[in-house]
């Protein structure tokens, strides 16, 4: 309908690399595609939160949440799958840029879920984005990956008196103070069935999946992973855009 | 984009475009100068875009009328040229009744008229030509008065143009415009009144009934059209720049406009009225549907400073940002803030997407997109907006007693959406008092189903957070929903059915297949512990296996569907089987609506067994005081009607498919027997060569090209089999459903009061709205974020009691359900009506169960 300012049949700029095609047959999938990817989604929205949302647009087929390849847990992403065309491009019309779980998530066409697309790409196992992030973000794991690191390793230098507060680098953003520290947060996790039946999701949709490919690398990475700052899950207060997603997005490529 | 065109794009909006300025005149001579100059070079690209700028941002279609008449002083050619393609553009639209073109297309023969690029005697003959047309339509001998709602938009069309160029015309041609005024009263006089029976927002008490004073649509705006006349056709609303150049623009050359065609009117049945009417009536209303229905939302102070006809040209503003800016959220917001009228409209701007949103039977758009654009108003307009919102909402909850079933469960879902946009922040403690109301009051079942359908959105926790100014409001919130589980580790672990319970839950744990499963439950559980322990055990097992997600629950479905489909063969086991899944998910309405869903989408349960279920005791039991049963019911409907209408998609786009399929056969075939032709001229000749590889190389083509034809139609007939049978199913249940109502109605409304009409059984009801409506709805502009808090309203509302009594209620609720599903799907109810009234809709139905029926299909009721 509105052709002057937004032409219906422009894509995002974002290119996924691993898509098995040309240039032409990727803009095709996204054209007639009936999947969404749902984005800048908290760690802790449930595939329900999602269902009810998105079956505003139409009746929906499936939900796959993206996953963090290493612990299996929800990591910030999802696919909706429609039944019909038009309403997936009503739910990225009418949704993208809507609160979520106090978030402004983005949605945008995928060219269709296939196995494997469901785990995180970054190097810790979650979204790339939550790589390179600095700042904090309670709904996403507090730091990026990369802070969190670099804040273990502080932690270390102080707990072996090492180091001293002077020695600390500039990557330690001022909002940390704001927030009370990286670590040391856990006790507030969401209450209820929601948190409940996540953890027994994990636990159970992926226990018999064996780790094959854990190397020694990766299970050292795996333990700082799990030494990391806790999640603060409902510290609500969410500063994160579409743009921020938008960059991500491309950089995940 | 090339400077001209953001020029034309941007025309009149403040924007880096135009610098500083906000003269139209200085935009227009602006844009006007960069065209100029390009004329010789891109006059096809300029005449496109022109047009197309002109159609899509209709409110500035003023700015638009004085370019072109500005164009037209210099080149006459393509102005001729532009003439021609709105003419052809028009007639098009009338041929296919693409009611948006042709209304906005007029529009601009009209401004087109005031910058004298159009004779106004071309416009009053396509004026006359409409009113011929309409008045041929609602002529009983000569016409088919069932099409008249296309005789009335023809009309409004007109009568649209007046506030754009009445001025001119009656200056330039008073004699013909007088007899075009004089036509429409006529008009107007023959035509029938249009009922809103069965559509308006709110139900009155007698809505068979119409009283002198009300108008429909068309009146109102006749009426609204003399005023305009009488005070000289003055409108603040609407821009008329082509006034500043009118010592140039008397100099234009102005251009004819060839005559025009009205589509006929299909033939009328052979009765004039009766169902085949009625039905013909009801296609026409959805070929040419009414734009708007008024909800009158606010005290008429807070709008009616506006003359009449601004508020009619201000909607149409609104309506048609909404319709061409649905998907470009920036531009609709700034658009429908920055109307070119000197005047406030917060008010009307939220009445009229609220009446959108709520709008019967459908909404242009689905609601969710009114939702996004309530939210970026809101944005928009921090200050002003939100309090304007929270005054509507609060004014609708005062009358949701009355609000149509259909616009309270929209309601609802906007509302709910809505909040949680904005951190869940609402003044609950002003509908504290709710909690003192009966369970089946309306208000309270509104808080209730909101509170609900938060928690869906976000959780428990969080929700119960946002309420703690009513903290006794706990109290409505639907449980914390997990599981139900029967066979838990915790209790009774010795009986029977744990110990099956468990060795299921192994065997799936354990991957093992379906037909072990299945053979197990034949061999050691059916024999021994007889069905009723056997669903209990395999419903509940398998569904808490599948109860971590959604995802979890359709995985189940898919690797064990044979199973449940293995233990519940026939409709009374599905039945059986629904109540077993609503009592595991007893506490969780959405994943009972889901899981039921899942099992109509699997094939597992049919929508009949639904459909009993929903009416079983338990169900009847909480129509008046849950959404729960009526979601299930819902869904049902719906996935039986997504059926057919993605059926029937296919089915188009496979004709479509065929046709050029067929167009490829027969050139491939052509080409074949040319060449095959021009081989036979050289017989004797014996020319072997590059021919013989040729003509293999046609004939495999053609070959193919047969078998794509032969595919496609099968798989054409293949799909055409199917629709026939969701048609049947769909008959099925629209059949098994009113059969139902009828049943559970006719007992209670008997039982209860044996009333004979719905006044009656609203007495009542309708005393307490009258006590109601005289509080003053609390709108109040000045705090921020819709916190704002009306004590008066407050107090006044503690005493309040809800005295319609249980029964009752009950009725009320269940018919306006009834109403609700005879309107949405009246299209697919329509052509089963012959069966309905012989099978159903007897003597012996209650006729206030016909009154909602009839409504919802606004069929007559005599």
């Amino acid at each position: 309908m509105a052709s002057l300012f937004k032409d219906p049949a422009k894509l995002s700029a974002y290119r996924d690399r691993r898509f098995p095609g040309s240039q032409e047959e990727f803009e095709h999938a996204l054209q007639t595609s009936a999947t969404a990817y749902v984005g800048n989604m908290s760690f802790y929205t449930t595939e329900e939160q999602v269902y009810e949302l998105f079956s505003r647009a139409g009746e929906i087929k499936k939900i796959i949440m993206g996953l963090d390849k290493n612990s299996k847990t929800p990591c910030g992403f999802c696919f909706v799958v429609y039944y019909s065309r038009e309403d997936t491009e009503d739910a990225v019309k009418y949704i993208s840029g809507t609160i979520l779980d106090d978030r402004p998530i983005r949605v945008d066409f995928d060219w269709g879920f296939l196995e494997g697309r469901q785990w995180g790409r970054g190097r810790s196992g979650g979204q790339v984005r939550d790589e390179y992030r600095t700042d904090y973000d309670p709904g996403r794991g507090g730091y990026g990956k990369l802070v969190q690191k670099e804040l273990e390793a502080q932690r270390q230098l102080v707990d072996y008196g090492a180091g001293s507060l002077g020695s600390f680098p500039p990557v330690m953003p001022h909002s940390y103070g704001r927030h009370g520290g990286g670590h040391g947060h856990g006790g507030s996790h969401r209450q209820g069935r929601d948190y409940y039946r996540k953890r027994q999701r994990d636990d159970d949709r992926h226990a018999h999946e064996p780790s094959k490919r854990t190397s020694d690398h990766e299970s050292r990475r795996n333990s700082d992973h799990d030494s990391r700052p806790e999640k603060n899950p409902r510290f609500r207060e969410s500063g994160d855009s579409d743009d921020d997603e938008d960059e991500d997005r491309k950089r995940r490529s | 984009m090339s400077s001209w065109k953001s020029l034309l794009l941007r025309i009149g909006d403040k924007c880096p475009e135009y610098g500083t300025s906000s003269d139209f005149k200085e935009h227009i001579e602006t844009c006007f100068g960069a065209l100029r100059r390009e004329l010789e070079h891109s006059g096809a690209d300029i005449l496109q875009f022109l047009l197309q700028c002109a159609e899509q941002l209709p409110h500035k279609i003023s700015l638009y009328g004085t370019v072109i008449g500005l164009i037209n002083l210099e080149n006459e050619e393509f102005v001729k040229k532009l003439v021609e393609k709105t003419y052809t553009n028009f007639q098009d639209a009338l041929d296919s009744g693409n009611f948006n073109s042709i209304r906005i297309l007029m529009r601009l023969m009209t401004v087109m008229m005031c910058s004298k690029v159009l004779q106004p005697g071309s416009l009053v003959v396509v004026f006359e030509t409409l009113l011929s047309s309409a008045a041929t339509t609602v002529d009983e001998e000569k016409g088919n008065p069932s099409w008249q709602p296309c005789a009335d938009f023809y009309i409004t069309c007109i009568l649209s143009c007046l506030p754009w160029g009445g001025a001119e015309l009656v200056e330039q041609a008073p004699e013909e415009i007088e007899r075009v005024m004089v036509g429409i009263e006529a008009y107007l006089s023959i035509r029938r009144p249009t009922s809103d029976t069965g559509l308006s927002f709110f139900e009155k008490d007698d809505e068979t009934e119409r009283s002198p004073g009300d108008k429909d649509f068309l009146e109102d705006l006749w009426d609204r059209v003399q005023v305009l006349s009488s005070n000289g056709w003055k409108v603040d609303s609407v821009p008329r720049p082509h006034l500043s150049f009118e010592a140039q623009l008397v100099a234009g050359k102005s251009h004819e406009f060839g005559p025009i065609n009205c589509p006929n009117s299909p033939n009328p049945p052979s009765e004039p009225s009766g169902i085949a009417y009625d039905r013909q009536k009801h296609e026409a209303e959805l070929k040419y549907p009414q734009r708007i229905r008024r909800l009158n939302i606010f005290p008429p102070s807070k709008i009616q400073d506006l003359q009449p006809i601004d508020r009619f040209v201000v909607e149409e503003y609104l309506l048609d940002v909404l319709l061409f800016f649905n998907g470009c959220r920036k531009e609709c917001a700034s658009f429908m803030v920055g109307l070119p009228v000197p005047f406030r409209y917060e008010y009307l701007m939220a009445e009229t997407i609220f009446s959108q949103l709520l709008m019967l039977p459908h909404p242009p758009f689905k609601p969710i997109y009114y939702t996004l654009v309530i939210i970026d108003l809101c944005k928009a307009l921090p200050g002003a907006f939100p309090a304007v919102v929270a005054g509507a909402v609060r004014t609708l909850f005062d009358k949701i007693a009355d609000l149509d079933m259909e616009c309270r469960t929209r309601l609802i879902l906007w509302f709910s959406h809505h909040l949680s946009n904005f951190q869940f922040i609402w003044p609950w403690e002003e509908w504290a008092y709710v909690l003192d109301l009966p369970k089946w009051a309306p208000q309270r079942v509104f808080v209730q189903e909101v509170l609900e359908r938060e928690v869906r959105l976000s959780y428990w926790d969080k929700v119960k957070q946002s309420i703690e100014n009513a903290p006794g409001l706990e109290e409505l919130l639907p449980p914390k929903g997990g599981p139900n589980f029967s066979f838990g580790a915790e209790d009774g672990e010795e009986k029977t059915e744990h110990v099956l319970s468990g060795e299921l839950n192994n065997m799936v744990k354990g991957r093992a297949p379906v037909r072990e499963i299945i053979s197990w439950i034949d061999e050691n559980v059916l024999p021994n512990n007889g069905l009723e322990v056997t669903l209990g055990v395999v419903v509940q097992t398998l569904l808490n296996i599948g109860s971590k997600s959604f995802t979890h629950l359709i995985i189940v479905l898919e690797r064990y569907g044979q199973v449940f489909a293995k233990v519940c063969p026939d409709q009374d086991k599905q039945v059986m089987l629904i109540a077993e899944v609503s009592s595991f998910w007893k506490s969780n309405t959405q994943m009972t609506a889901i899981a039921i869903d899942r099992m109509m989408g699997y094939r597992l349960v049919s929508n009949l067994a639904i459909v009993r279920w929903v009416f079983s005791t338990e169900n009847i039991d909480q129509f008046h005081i849950s959404d729960r049963p009526w979601e299930i019911l819902r869904n049902a409907i719906s996935k039986t009607y997504n059926r057919i209408s993605d059926l029937r998609k296919e089915i188009l786009s496979l004709k479509r498919n065929i046709s050029s399929a067929e167009e490829a056969a027969k050139e491939s075939k052509a080409e074949l027997d040319a060449a095959e032709s021009k081989l036979s001229l050289v017989d004797g000749e014996p020319v072997v060569g590059e021919n013989p590889v040729r003509l293999n190389r046609l004939r495999s083509h053609a070959e193919k090209a047969k078998e794509e034809v032969v595919s496609l139609r099968e798989s054409l007939e293949a799909k055409e089999a199917l629709l026939a049978r969701a048609i049947d199913e769909n008959e099925e249940l629209f059949i098994s459903l009113y059969r139902n109502f009828s049943n559970v109605l006719m007992e209670r409304l008997d039982e209860a009061f044996g009333a004979r009409t719905l006044r009656e059984l609203k007495s009542a009801h309708a005393d307490i709205m009258a006590v109601d409506s005289e509080e003053p709805s609390a709108m109040e502009l000045d705090n921020e974020n819709g916190k704002s808090q009306n004590s008066q309203s407050n107090g006044g509302k503690t005493g309040n009691a809800y005295n319609v009594d249980e029964k009752k209620q009950w009725c009320i609720t269940t018919l306006g359900y009834v109403k609700a599903f005879s309107r949405q799907y009246a299209s697919e109810i329509w052509p089963h009506i012959e069966r309905l009234d012989a099978e159903v809709f007897t003597e012996d139905t209650p006729p206030l169960l016909r009154e909602a029926v009839y409504s919802g299909l606004r069929r007559a009721i005599n």
